[in-house]
């Protein structure tokens, strides 16, 4: 003989639009795949932007370098004239 | 530097195609983060560490090598910080279900990166004189106390984070995974390296420029400077 169907109370359109309940005990299905590939890509993301950040630095500097010469220049320039 | 991509490249892949997987408890396939995890976290504090002697040799005798030494390791403390705060959840996410736990381990991390932002910071938008540098390295100085209590919160409060560093490495049962993490610590002991020499260098020439500029226009060079 069959056991009868045991139902669970459905939810209604209110409770499921209106409030979420946690699901304790359920398997993480996150793919390990796409966690480990996102890990590396962020990872290596930031070094990245971190040593762009400083190579701009170093441009700039050097460009600054390269204007106080012209500066300098001109100086010695003028002061040579009579 | 090509010592150091040339070990990046042989980690990469060995990580890949040689480490063993690990048990499912421990995250499975994103358990491979740790090998980048660790060592990140062993370069923030690598960073730190020197972050606290410039700011300390500053505060006792100011000089532009040694505000640039500690600018230097707050910078570099602060990426490899976000490296860790980065890798960490998303290992977390398939270990234990959350990507973020107010786990002692985790907040201490939080806490000391948070630190090193406040330097950066302060250094980027707070001015340049001699008051804002002293501040910086006092905070330089005192955030290197949280350090040690990362280290032993996991030993002294418990949590969910592992300790199989804290416990001598003894929970990496496989000799592979010993080996990446060994390649792992050398590869990011020369990457921080580089960063913090190229970094310290780049201040103390940004400083150097700074002094020629205001040489120059106490010359009258004010035009085109």
């Amino acid at each position: 003989m069959q056991a009868p169907p045991t139902h669970t109370p459905q939810p209604t359109v209110a409770e499921r639009s209106t409030e979420f309940v946690p699901v304790t005990g359920g398997a993480e299905t996150t793919s390990a795949e796409v966690l480990v590939v996102s890990a590396y890509v962020l990872m290596w993301a930031l070094l990245l932007a971190f040593v762009a950040l400083g190579w701009r630095r170093q441009h700039q500097l050097s460009q600054r370098i390269t204007e106080l010469e012209r500066s300098l220049q001109k100086l010695d320039g003028e002061r040579a004239e009579p | 530097m090509p010592l150091t991509f040339a070990v990046f490249a042989f980690l990469l892949w060995f990580i890949a195609f040689h480490t063993p997987q690990a048990q499912a408890a421990a995250g499975g396939l994103a358990q491979k983060i740790f090998y980048f995890h660790v060592p990140s976290a062993y370069a923030m504090y690598l960073s730190a560490l020197l972050c606290c002697v410039g700011s300390a040799a500053y505060l006792s005798s100011a000089t532009e090598r040694r505000n640039a030494i500690a600018q230097a390791g707050a910078e570099c403390a602060v990426v490899f910080g976000f490296m860790v705060l980065v890798s960490g959840p998303l290992w977390a996410k398939k270990a234990w279900g959350v990507y973020w736990t107010w786990d002692p381990r985790l907040t201490t991390s939080l806490l000391s990166v948070l630190i090193y932002v406040a330097i950066v910071v302060l250094r980027a938008f707070g001015g340049d004189g001699d008051a804002e540098r002293r501040f910086a390295a006092a905070i330089g100085v005192l955030g290197t106390v949280n350090l040690p209590i990362i280290h032993y919160s996991v030993r002294k409060w418990g949590g969910n984070h592992p300790a199989v560093i804290s416990q001598g490495g003894g929970g990496l049962a496989h000799p592979d995974m010993k080996l990446a993490l060994g390649v792992g610590f050398l590869a990011m002991t020369l990457l921080a390296t580089l960063l913090l020499w190229s970094q310290a260098r780049t201040l103390v020439l940004r400083g150097k420029v700074r002094a020629l500029e205001e040489r120059a226009a106490a010359a009258g060079l004010t035009g085109g400077v």
